[in-house]
């Protein structure tokens, strides 16, 4: 099974998998080029994979939670893929993947602290002073990161002393998504039927417009 | 990388020769042969320049009482092979001998030559016969091929358009110049509660219509994604969050097809749709486009190569203003219409509300330019100063008074600009064209200074992919190369950029 994963949550990530393997990751550190990277990720991930475009059995991608402009640029991109491959013989779905999974997946292979009594806690930026965030406790049978609280949206500081105040005490790991980790929580969901073809964005902000608030206020630009 | 592809004249013959004999090394025409058939009153031969330079021809044969035509000839220079100039050449000759009345174009190609056979192959010709050793004296059969011209591929190439510049979602397919499906989902009425749009809100609603309105597009047109021959898609000007999941999308659907993807500027979209219903764009012409992102006066020399930014608003767009107005009257979004339907029966005398931009110390530095955030402002005040007075007012004389100032400003400064440029042509573009006060100010005065007036169908004049469609038609069927898969969604794309970010040429494309 060939996965192309897509995830930009932060930076722009594309991988190849074949299975739980990835063959390549091409990585766009800037979180404000989405648009323009995302193409030329695709098409370097695939080519240096050296795997077809029409071998891409079916399309991974990082649903967030994230800021808007940047994560609907990897989903846009996941449904467009999938729907160009549709139109070939074989057919290719494409799935939902919290990014923060992605995160804890990796974290908790590289032996970070993932527990029911000592929660991770895996943060990413969120802007305007702000972190997305939820906690893991570690991975089920299926190899799945098992999220115990979140996605969420909060400032750091209120969100640590709310843990604190409930007597947690948490591995907090930070970290960039990889896309090929994002791909290999989508395999160990399949392996377990739990993967989900919701592509939903995780915004958990609602979308910056206000009512205007008067009609003789006139003029005023109404802006997100 | 711009190749003019002009009719051939006698005086051509040399270069053309240069070119025949190096390219057709042991069967080249005599130079009387060629004299001869440029010459000939059923042929019909173009060539294409670069930098001032011939650097390819191509023939058509074709006899009036025939619905047949043939192709007689087509070679490009080695130095500009892979940069798709023998399709264009191609496109040129279909396009030629459909306009001639041609039902079927045939050619015979050298079953040895395998670039002209893909070439045919991709345009949609199919093999009919075989001529055994037909080329001497090297012994090679002749393939012999036919394209219907009023059908499929005959018509021209298939492509995609991607809108999503501001609140609609775009998806249009074209076939050459001819429009098989324009859908268009709006998140308008979400804006509504507003009273303006949302970006973000805007383009949460593209990644929500993105799908089924491209699967509604394909329905209608009834083609399949792997038919298409590329993608075209807006990449400004507009708005950026909502323009990047159009830019993002188009990218996708061109990789995962394998086909070309072209970046195209939303307001030479505008100007270009008068393709589908005209079948032609005539030029030179004054472009006037007006919506509630835009108010843009453009001249037009050429679609492709040659749009000049004459004058833009310097504040509000158009559009944005009469969903101002609107709200101090206490009408709903959008203020078009609303104000178009308030205004009936209002004098639009009543009041005199500033004309911007338009005194004689305005008129220098900003001819062609707009601004109506004056002019809202005035509305407002007097409003206020009426509903202070205590006396009734009517507002019916408000809104056809300040739709009146709208009007006569755009109508009055592209007319001026017509009349400068000596252009007699005017074609309107945007949502705000709807407006019927706009339209029947824009006929009369047309047609008092003897210029004539374009108005797309209301459907084309609003944003809508199909336009972004005919103008990724007319860039791949010039031979123009694709645009880099890193182009950028711009919100201030100049508008002499029609396509971005052409890709350099390489060996990859032919």
């Amino acid at each position: 099974m060939i996965t192309l994963a897509i995830d930009t949550s932060a930076g722009t990530s594309v991988a190849v998998l074949r299975d739980e393997q990835v063959l390549h990751e091409v990585n766009f550190e800037d979180t404000r080029s989405h648009a323009e990277s995302i193409g030329v990720a695709i098409k370097q991930a695939l080519n240096e994979a050296q795997v077809a475009f029409n071998d891409v059995q079916q399309v991974a991608v990082g649903i967030g939670p994230a800021p808007f402009t940047g994560l609907r640029v990897g989903i846009a991109a996941a449904k467009l893929f999938a729907i160009g491959l549709n139109s070939g013989a074989r057919p290719a779905s494409v799935y939902g993947v919290v990014s923060l999974d992605a995160i804890a997946l990796s974290a908790i292979d590289a032996g970070e602290v993932a527990s029911a009594e000592n929660p991770m806690l895996i943060t990413a930026d969120a802007r305007r002073g702000e972190v997305y965030w939820a906690l893991y406790s570690g991975v089920d049978e299926s190899g799945i990161p098992i999220r115990s609280e979140g996605p969420g949206v909060e400032k750091l500081v209120e969100l640590k002393a709310d843990l604190v105040a409930r007597g947690l005490s948490v591995n907090h790991v930070v970290a960039r998504v990889s896309a090929g980790e994002l791909g290999r929580v989508l395999v160990a969901q399949q392996a377990a039927a739990s993967a989900s073809t919701d592509l939903t964005p995780l915004y958990l902000r609602e979308a910056d417009a206000v009512m205007p608030v008067s009609n003789r206020l006139a003029g005023k630009k109404v802006s997100g | 990388m711009i190749f003019n592809i002009r009719p051939a004249q006698a005086n051509d013959l040399s270069a053309i020769m240069v070119i025949e004999q190096d390219r057709f090394a042991s069967d080249a025409w005599s130079v009387e042969l060629m004299s001869s058939e440029l010459a000939a009153e059923h042929t019909y031969y173009f060539v294409a320049e670069l930098n001032d330079q011939l650097v390819g021809y191509a023939g058509l044969s074709k006899v009036e009482s025939s619905e047949q035509a043939d192709v007689q000839t087509i070679a490009v220079a080695r130095s500009v092979r892979g940069r798709r100039l023998g399709k264009a050449l191609m496109y040129r000759l279909m396009d030629t001998a459909r306009d001639l009345g041609a039902t079927e174009l045939f050619l015979e190609v050298r079953d040895d030559n395998g670039v002209a056979k893909e070439l045919y192959s991709s345009l949609g010709f199919l093999t009919i016969d075989r001529r055994k050793g037909y080329y001497q004296p090297d012994n090679v059969d002749a393939i012999i091929q036919r394209l219907r011209l009023n059908q499929g591929k005959g018509l021209g190439p298939l492509i995609l358009g991607i809108e999503t510049s501001c609140d609609e979602t775009g998806i249009g397919i074209v076939r050459g110049k001819t429009l098989l499906a324009n859908v268009i989902s709006s998140s308008m009425d979400v804006h509504a509660r507003f009273g303006g749009v949302v970006p973000e809100i805007a383009a949460r609603a593209h990644l929500e219509a993105l799908e089924p309105t491209l699967n509604e597009a394909l329905r209608l047109a009834d083609v399949r994604l792997d038919e298409i021959d590329a993608v075209a898609v807006t990449n400004g000007p507009g708005l950026s969050g909502a323009l990047m999941v159009g830019v993002a999308a188009g990218k996708a659907l061109a990789l995962s097809l394998d086909k070309p993807v072209y970046a195209v500027n939303h307001l030479v979209g505008h100007v270009g749709v008068d393709i589908l219903e005209r079948g032609e764009l005539q030029t030179p012409t004054i472009a006037l486009l007006v919506s509630g992102g835009h108010t843009s006066l453009l001249l037009v020399r050429d679609l492709l190569t040659d749009v000049e930014m004459l004058g833009e608003t310097i504040d509000d767009a158009a559009g944005e203003a009469f969903d101002k107005v609107a709200r101090v009257l206490d009408l709903p979004y959008p203020g078009g219409p609303e104000i178009d339907k308030a205004a009936a029966g209002g004098d639009p005398k009543a009041i005199r509300f500033p004309r911007g931009l338009t005194l004689p110390k305005d008129m220098e530095k900003n001819r062609y330019n707009f601004s109506f955030s004056g002019l809202k402002t005035a509305v407002a005040r007097w409003v206020e100063v009426a509903e202070d007075s205590g006396e009734p007012w009517s507002k019916s004389d408000v809104a056809a008074s300040f739709r009146e100032a709208v009007v006569d400003v755009l109508i009055g400064k592209a007319i001026n600009a017509c009349l400068d440029h000596g252009v007699p042509r005017l074609l309107l573009g945007g949502g705000v064209i709807a407006n019927a006060r706009l339209r029947e100010v824009a006929r009369e005065r047309c047609e008092a200074n003897g210029i004539e007036l374009r108005i797309p169908a209301l459907s084309l004049c609003t944003d809508n992919g199909a336009m972004i469609a005919a103008v990724g038609s007319q860039l791949y069927m010039s031979g123009r190369m694709p645009s880099n898969l890193d182009f950028s969604a711009h919100s201030v794309l100049p508008v002499t950029t029609v396509l971005s970010d052409e890709e350099e040429w390489s060996l990859r494309h032919d």
